[in-house]
């Protein structure tokens, strides 16, 4: 029933420089939770999601999509997959 | 937390989650294989400590109140490394626990009772089998009754600390490093 969520959460957070923990208590989730989504093994609720991507102030669908992320190199440098 | 629950923590709410989240005892359940062994334990003493109740309360053996004090702080050792596993999963009150927690505990609530369920087939088919087989059962209701119930308040412990997955601290050098990064 649950689909796959894929997320950038652990690039975005080691590029902002925002520990687990601390992004965690910003969100109001345990850091446990923030480790599952960002190993892909707990889907974020809409809720939770917005508030991540709130923190980072991004729009959700550059954290999260349904389908796998370019890599961001291609992505900035337009290479073609 | 995103909880329905938005009453604010308690004093002791707060306590106990710090206590839950403590570092200390990670060691001991870090891998599945470990979490898995310490949930064996505490069956074992589960079972050996109300053996020893019902030995000293049911057929008043002063052996058996002493071999039940002697097995209270092991259980109790076993019971915290099992909370640390779940980081109080059972122990906190739903509004110190964030929306997977929640789910998590409704899920070991379940699965608990599924398993509670065939517990209570085999106590119901085995005491028709004694009745059966002309045993006094009226002295065996007490002592099943008891063993059942210890068994229905524990079984979600064990399933929360079988069912527990590895925590996601594995860059912990790496979290570290980028909080004290943050603060520089």
């Amino acid at each position: 029933m649950s689909e796959q969520v894929h997320n950038r959460l652990a690039m975005v957070r080691a590029e902002r420089k925002v520990s687990r923990q601390r992004l965690a208590e910003a969100v109001g989730a345990h850091y446990q939770t923030i480790g599952y989504i960002e190993r892909g093994q707990y889907n974020p609720s809409l809720d939770l999601a917005l508030k991540i991507a709130n923190f980072f102030e991004l729009p959700v669908e550059a954290l999260f999509s349904l389908e796998p992320f370019r890599p961001l190199t291609d992505q900035v440098y337009g290479r073609n997959q | 937390m995103t909880t329905s629950d938005h009453r604010p923590l308690t004093t002791y709410d707060r306590r106990m989650h710090r206590l839950m989240n403590r570092r200390e005892a990670a060691r001991f359940h870090a891998t599945a294989a470990r979490r898995r062994a310490w949930v064996v334990t505490h069956i074992l003493l589960t079972v050996a400590s109300e053996a020893a109740w019902l030995g000293a309360v049911v057929w008043e053996q002063r052996w058996a109140t002493w071999t039940m004090l002697g097995l209270l702080l092991p259980w109790c050792f076993a019971t915290g490394v099992i909370n640390s596993s779940t980081r109080g999963l059972l122990e906190l009150r739903v509004r110190a626990l964030d929306e997977r927690q929640r789910a998590e505990r409704l899920r070991v609530a379940a699965l608990a009772q599924r398993v509670m369920m065939w517990v209570l087939l085999a106590a119901t088919v085995g005491a028709g089998v004694a009745a059966l087989a002309g045993v006094e059962v009226e002295g065996l209701v007490f002592p099943v009754l008891f063993s059942v119930f210890v068994v229905h308040w524990i079984m979600p412990l064990w399933m929360a600390g079988l069912t527990a997955r590895d925590e996601p601290d594995l860059d912990d050098d790496e979290d570290i490093a980028v909080e004290a990064a943050g603060a520089a």
